[in-house]
């Protein structure tokens, strides 16, 4: 009877002991719903009209504010430039915002550089310092030993003009890094910088550019609608098999660095064949029988040997292209840092779509149509007479000096030549990133006596740096009208959605405060506000600051316009006043004025071409830190084709280390058909070394730390694909670090 | 099990996707993230890779997909407090106060479209955004979408883009022998 | 699916839920069973009822906690979803449990009951009603009543997987007899198990009983398991997919070796090396302890890892 009793017992003891482990973690779920119900009550929403700032792209965009909290970013359909869309990396710009890892405050560095010993300033203690610093080395080196360099962006005009008042020509910009081969091409062709219809196109050719996933622009809708919905043909050479590869009718793995075989080669067939436009020919473009005698000896049967490509294809696609004419176009692209002869490269390019005749007509190449701002007069200071460190106007003399040539001055100031430079401002840019080589951008940071960063985050280079000046994230700022030209032109707004959750600034008010210190305040004397009402005066609408206020931008109504320069005596910007196809001006400065083709580096047994490529997820090095964009691109990989894997006895996910002559990395690789067999590539923006960043720090490998230094001869541009590596595996999967 | 495809007179909200224009940009997902508070880890659509071929002749496919609203949702059958319900305009939902986290209706789903959330610990899924939806505007997925790769729309307005889509184009749905008679329909 | 949703914790609940139907299917049918006007294996049918209850209330204890919200499993009570196999396993096992309760308290006996009635304190003394006359009575009926409830349970939990169209590896019509024939013969193993734990091990009468009933029951399993894979491999391809989950795939080993020989060829072979003095001389027998616990932890196991095999490979299986 009472074994009974105890069994008993011990069960009901048993339940209740359970009942109470289990419940006592549970009872914490009841506050939640409480929570939720008083949410749902008042909500204030507001919507606000402003201008992505995540890519270069400048969306149009409706921020949704609810209770102070930036919510959701909504697409505003207003914009020709974003067409009522807006990407991942412009919805993930909530997370750019809230990311607890963003620099708060003025930082001054309290221990060696790169040790990331900071002290927390103020604005004043900051702004001081800096001024100082800067005068410090105005006087004892001039105020040329100071390098200003930036990132394209809104307010980067007010970074430039200080740099200029302060005295130095040292302003170096993104172009030089990216699009200057392709831009001064152009230029040296067409006189302008055209824009390429492609929703009207028939037929597409496109070199890399990489549209359907390096970024999302207007080209990447056009495209799509017009290869998709309208029946384009699109050719794509590239030595990866990319999304846009994916798309193509015809995708071809190019041997990397021979696309300007291929363009000579279409040349060849187009002229020989008289598919080209001959009354164009004829009336507008200068140099056509130079051109002609020029490309007879570039034929089919070498292209392919130098492209791979089979002359089949190239004598067919250079025939289904003249005869889709004007409606077709070989696309410039946009990153054109790829290889030491790349403006030529451009230049056959620009050379080939002026003669089938596709210039400023429907479904062809464009000259951009622009809108007319108001501009605030300001003071103007005295332009630096000194001659840049980057000694562009010997070295590169046709290059744009607005942008300067930024490997060439790493090189000088390293060297010390033509003299010394010893400060470095940076704004809303990553050198130790964005450039090739970064153990050598590192050396350039220590041997500066001063480097200033202004940036929303801990970037790589802000954490080598003396001052870390944090601007307003874009969703916190007012920045000025910027119009952006196209077929479809547009002036967009950017206008403060919530006020800046940390001490932090708009670039203005940065430079304000530095110019004020060092006597230049006068140069900046105004407001944003009154920079931008002085803008919006021009536009033709009426209170137009309220209007973009409310729409966020202006698009005039109406078709795009083609043929404005067709008319009868139009003068091209050149110096003939027609296209160029042979270009005196080359010729005067010493390169070649036909484009002739030098082949790339040949690729040694057993080592591997290094290419670049970018992906829409992530905004080069600036996004990788994004908690929703790594959620979607966690970290890179190597890309190796499955041949060349095996002979190495590399598997998936195996641990690999690549290899140039300037360093090293190591990441996991990716072992797919989707590129060459004698090409590896690697996204970039990973790797970081700032510990700030702490979902990019150590986070996959940097690109930088293998990419060899090299240069376009005619533009100073960039030149990226030039890095050979060699690669080994040196681990298994399970042991990635 | 009883089909509801709508009654006449109410719309039926339903989705096209043109899985040629999608290019894989991510953008849906995380508008989709950004618009309903979708937590870390979870997703309420995704887009379905598919390599196929040998090089260099390749091919690739981009295929988004995401609660396909069915007419004979499993989902709302299996649940066993009722939480899980269809609206009568087609939308499947989950009212968050009757679920209890059981799990069911995740597993009935042929298209693993729901997942638990376990931030709020009820279960989650695509709601075609009918908070958007009911004020009169497209979903977030739809909207923010550079290739225009979704169509939403009623089913029932002749004059519609999504009718006038289907109507002009063949298109196809998935897994149709599970019986679950879903309203995603894939144009061919 | 991206992940399980259903993990252990579901594995164990079908598990103990099937072990209480199973426990009160023996008890029943031992209370039935009668020899003159008395049942024919008094204690079998005591030992089953009174452990009957316990394992379900701890496999759904343990799975009210992991609700999302624990404290919303009430609203299992206050609808009826017919389509819902969940909803239908819900009020079964409500009726379950009120009835191996009550059965519990019918067959718990008078002394210790009197004896707990006298150790109460004098503020509880009205729960001496606890103990009234027609307590004993109350057997047969809640036998009665519960055996097709138990059988209920027992086929429920087969049915919660059977009825999802979406995962191929479950829905065969199948699926409801292995679960069942499974725990019917885990709740004899448990007995088996309990009653071997005496130092006088089995009688002879209830071993006979025992043996027989699992014997038959794994044999059930037999004939309901094989056509389930025959079937399957001659099914579409996302069926012969699913199949092909436990053949050459990943829970190939769990359920050939763990399942299969461990949890019904290995218990089948010794249950019937055991009862040959019955079957082939008629003798009576006297089991041996070791062997009948042995067998019956294995069918236990078996049963256990019949129903990880289910729930793990039913989420990783599904249609193109």
């Amino acid at each position: 009877m009472s074994r009974g009793v105890t069994r008993r017992r011990v069960l009901a003891g048993a339940a209740a002991a359970a009942a109470t482990a289990a419940l006592a973690p549970q009872l914490g779920c009841a506050p939640v719903a409480r929570r939720r119900r008083a949410a749902a009550t008042a909500t204030e929403v507001r919507r606000v009209a402003t201008a992505c700032e995540l890519c270069p792209n400048k969306c149009a965009v409706l921020a949704v504010v609810e209770n102070g909290r930036v919510k959701k970013l909504d697409p505003n359909p207003l914009s020709p430039k974003s067409r009522g869309m807006l990407c991942a990396r412009g919805n993930a710009a909530i997370k750019a915002l809230y990311d607890p890892d963003r620099v708060k405050q003025p930082l001054i560095r309290a221990g060696a550089r790169g040790e990331g010993r900071w002290r927390e300033a103020t604005w004043d203690e900051a702004l001081d310092f800096t001024a100082e610093r800067l005068r410090r080395i105005k006087d004892e080196y001039g105020p040329e030993a100071v390098l200003f360099s930036s990132t394209e962006g809104f307010q980067e005009e007010f970074f430039k003009n200080f740099g200029l008042a302060f005295g130095s020509p040292n302003i170096l910009r993104h172009p030089t890094l990216c699009l200057a081969s392709v831009n001064l091409a152009y230029s040296m062709t067409f006189g302008t910088v055209p824009s390429f219809d492609l929703l009207n196109a028939r037929y597409v050719i496109m070199s890399g550019a990489n549209r359907f996933e390096s970024i999302i622009t207007p080209d990447t809708m056009d495209l799509i609608e017009g290869a998709m919905n309208r029946k384009a043909k699109l050719v794509y050479l590239d030595p990866r098999f990319t999304v846009t590869a994916a798309k193509a009718d015809e995708w071809y793995p190019i041997r990397p660095g021979t696309d300007l075989a291929f363009i000579l080669a279409m040349l060849h067939v187009i002229i020989a064949e008289q598919r080209y436009d001959k009354e164009f020919v004829a009336t507008r473009c200068l140099g056509f029988d130079e051109l002609a005698a020029h490309v007879e000896r570039y034929t089919p049967a070498w292209a392919e040997a130098e492209t791979e490509i089979p002359a089949a294809a190239i004598v067919r696609i250079a025939r289904e292209f003249a005869d889709a004419a004007p409606r077709a176009v070989y696309y410039a692209g946009r990153r054109s840092s790829w290889y030491v002869h790349d403006f030529q490269m451009r230049r056959g390019q620009a050379i080939l779509n002026a003669i089938v005749g596709n210039w400023d007509r429907e479904g062809g190449v464009v000259p951009n149509s622009r809108i007319a701002l108001g501009e605030l007069l300001f003071l103007p200071w005295d332009e630096p007479t000194t001659e840049r460190v980057d000694e562009i106007a010997t070295r590169f003399p046709l290059a744009a000096k607005g942008d300067g040539a930024f490997l060439q001055a790493r090189e000088n100031v390293l060297a010390g030549v033509p003299y010394p430079v010893k400060g470095w401002m940076v704004y809303k840019q990553d050198p130790m990133n964005a450039l090739p080589d970064r153990g050598r951008t590192q050396r350039m940071l220590e041997a500066m006596d001063f480097v200033a960063v202004i940036d929303t985050q801990m970037s790589d280079t802000a954490w080598f740096a003396d001052v870390v000046l944090p601007e307003s994230m874009y969703l916190e700022r007012t920045d000025p009208l910027h119009m952006l030209p196209g077929i479809w032109p547009v002036v967009v707004l950017r206008q403060q959605v919530v006020p800046p959750m940390y001490d932090t600034k708009p670039n203005l008010e940065i430079i304000q405060g530095l110019a004020q210190r060092l006597g230049l305040g006068e140069y900046f004397d105004y407001t944003i506000e009154e920079w931008i009402a002085e803008q919006a005066a021009e536009l033709p609408v009426d209170n137009p600051l309220e209007y973009l206020k409310k729409h966020g931008v202006y698009a005039p109504e109406g078709a795009p316009f083609y043929g404005k320069t067709l008319a009868p005596g139009y003068r091209f910007l050149t110096r003939s006043g027609k296209i160029e196809l042979y270009s005196q001006r080359l010729a005067e400065a010493g390169h070649d004025p036909l484009p002739v083709y030098h082949p790339p580096t040949p690729i040694p047994e057993g080592s591997f071409r290094m290419v670049l490529g970018r992906k829409a997820t992530h905004t080069h090095a600036a996004t990788t830190n994004n908690v929703w964009l790594v959620e979607q691109t966690p970290t890179n990989h190597l890309w190796l084709h499955p041949d060349p894997a095996a002979r190495l006895g590399i598997a998936e996910g195996d641990l690999v280390e690549v290899t140039s002559a300037v360093g090293s990395v190591r990441l996991p690789a990716r072992v797919t058909p989707e590129i060459r067999p004698d090409c590896v590539f690697m996204l970039h923006g990973f790797g970081k070394k700032s510990p700030q960043l702490r979902r990019a720090h150590g986070n996959g490998a940097c690109d930088a730390d293998v990419l060899v230094t090299a240069w376009d001869a005619v533009s100073g541009n960039a030149a990226f694909h030039e890095t050979l590596v060699r690669v080994r595996k040196v681990g298994k999967e399970e042991h990635r670090a | 099990m009883r089909e509801r495809l709508g009654i006449a007179g109410n719309p039926r909200w339903a989705l096209a996707i043109d899985t040629r224009k999608c290019i894989n940009c991510k953008a849906c997902i995380v508008a989709c993230k950004a618009e309903n508070g979708v937590p870390l880890g979870k997703f309420r659509n995704r887009i379905n890779e598919e390599f196929a071929g040998s090089y260099p002749h390749l091919r690739a496919s981009f295929e988004p997909e995401q609660c396909h609203h069915c007419a004979s949702p499993s989902c709302v059958r299996v649940c066993p407090t009722g939480a899980s319900y269809q609206r009568d305009d087609g939308l499947v939902l989950v009212r968050d106060a009757d679920c209890i986290g059981c799990g069911y209706c995740i597993i009935a789903c042929p298209y693993d479209a729901r997942y638990f959330n376990p931030e709020t610990r009820v279960v989650d899924k695509c709601t075609m955004c009918a908070h958007r939806v009911d004020a009169g505007r497209e979903p977030a997925c739809v909207e923010t979408c550079p290739s225009r790769v979704r169509i939403f729309g009623d089913l029932h307005d002749r004059n519609g883009a999504l009718r006038y889509t289907l109507d002009g184009r063949r298109s196809q749905v998935k897994k149709e022998q599970t019986g679950n008679h879903p309203q995603l329909y894939y144009l061919v | 699916m991206p992940e399980p949703r259903w993990g252990w914790l579901i594995v164990l609940y079908l598990f103990l839920g099937g072990l209480s139907a199973g426990l009160f299917f023996v008890s029943a049918l031992a209370t039935y069973l009668q020899r003159g006007s008395d049942p024919a294996y008094p204690r079998l049918a005591r030992v089953g009822a009174l452990l009957a209850p316990w394992p379900v209330a701890l496999g759904s204890a343990l799975l009210v906690f992991d609700l999302g919200h624990w404290y919303r499993f009430y609203k299992l009570f206050i609808t009826f979803q017919w389509r819902s196999p969940m909803s239908i396993g819900a009020w079964l096992l409500a009726a379950f449990a009120g009835i191996t309760l009550l059965s519990f308290w019918s067959w718990l006996s008078a002394e210790s009951l009197d004896a707990w009635v006298r150790r109460l304190p004098r503020r509880l003394r009205f729960l001496r009603g606890i103990n009234p006359p027609w307590r004993e009575s109350l057997r047969r009926p809640l036998a009665m009543v519960g055996f097709p409830v138990a059988l209920g349970v027992g086929i429920y939990t087969g049915v919660l997987l059977g009825a999802v169209q979406a995962r191929p590896f479950w829905n065969t019509n199948l699926v409801a007899q292995i679960f069942l024939f499974s725990a019917m013969s885990t709740g004899c193993a448990l007995l088996i198990l309990a009653l071997s734990l005496r130092r006088a091990g089995l009688e002879a009468g209830e071993a006979r009983l025992l043996f027989s009933l699992d014997i038959v029951l794994i044999v059930l399993e037999f004939f309901v398991v094989l056509p389930y894979l025959i079937h399957g491999a001659l099914s579409p391809l996302a069926v012969r997919e699913a199949i092909g989950l436990v053949m050459g795939g990943p829970f190939t080993v769990p359920f050939w070796v763990l399942f299969f020989t461990l949890g019904l060829l290995l218990p089948l072979v010794l249950e019937l090396w055991e009862m040959r003095p019955v079957l082939l001389d008629k003798e009576t027998f006297h089991p041996s302890r070791t062997l009948a616990a042995l067998s019956a932890v294995l069918v236990l196991f078996g049963g256990l890892v019949l129903r990880y095999v289910f729930v793990f490979a039913g989420q990783v299986s599904a249609f193109q």
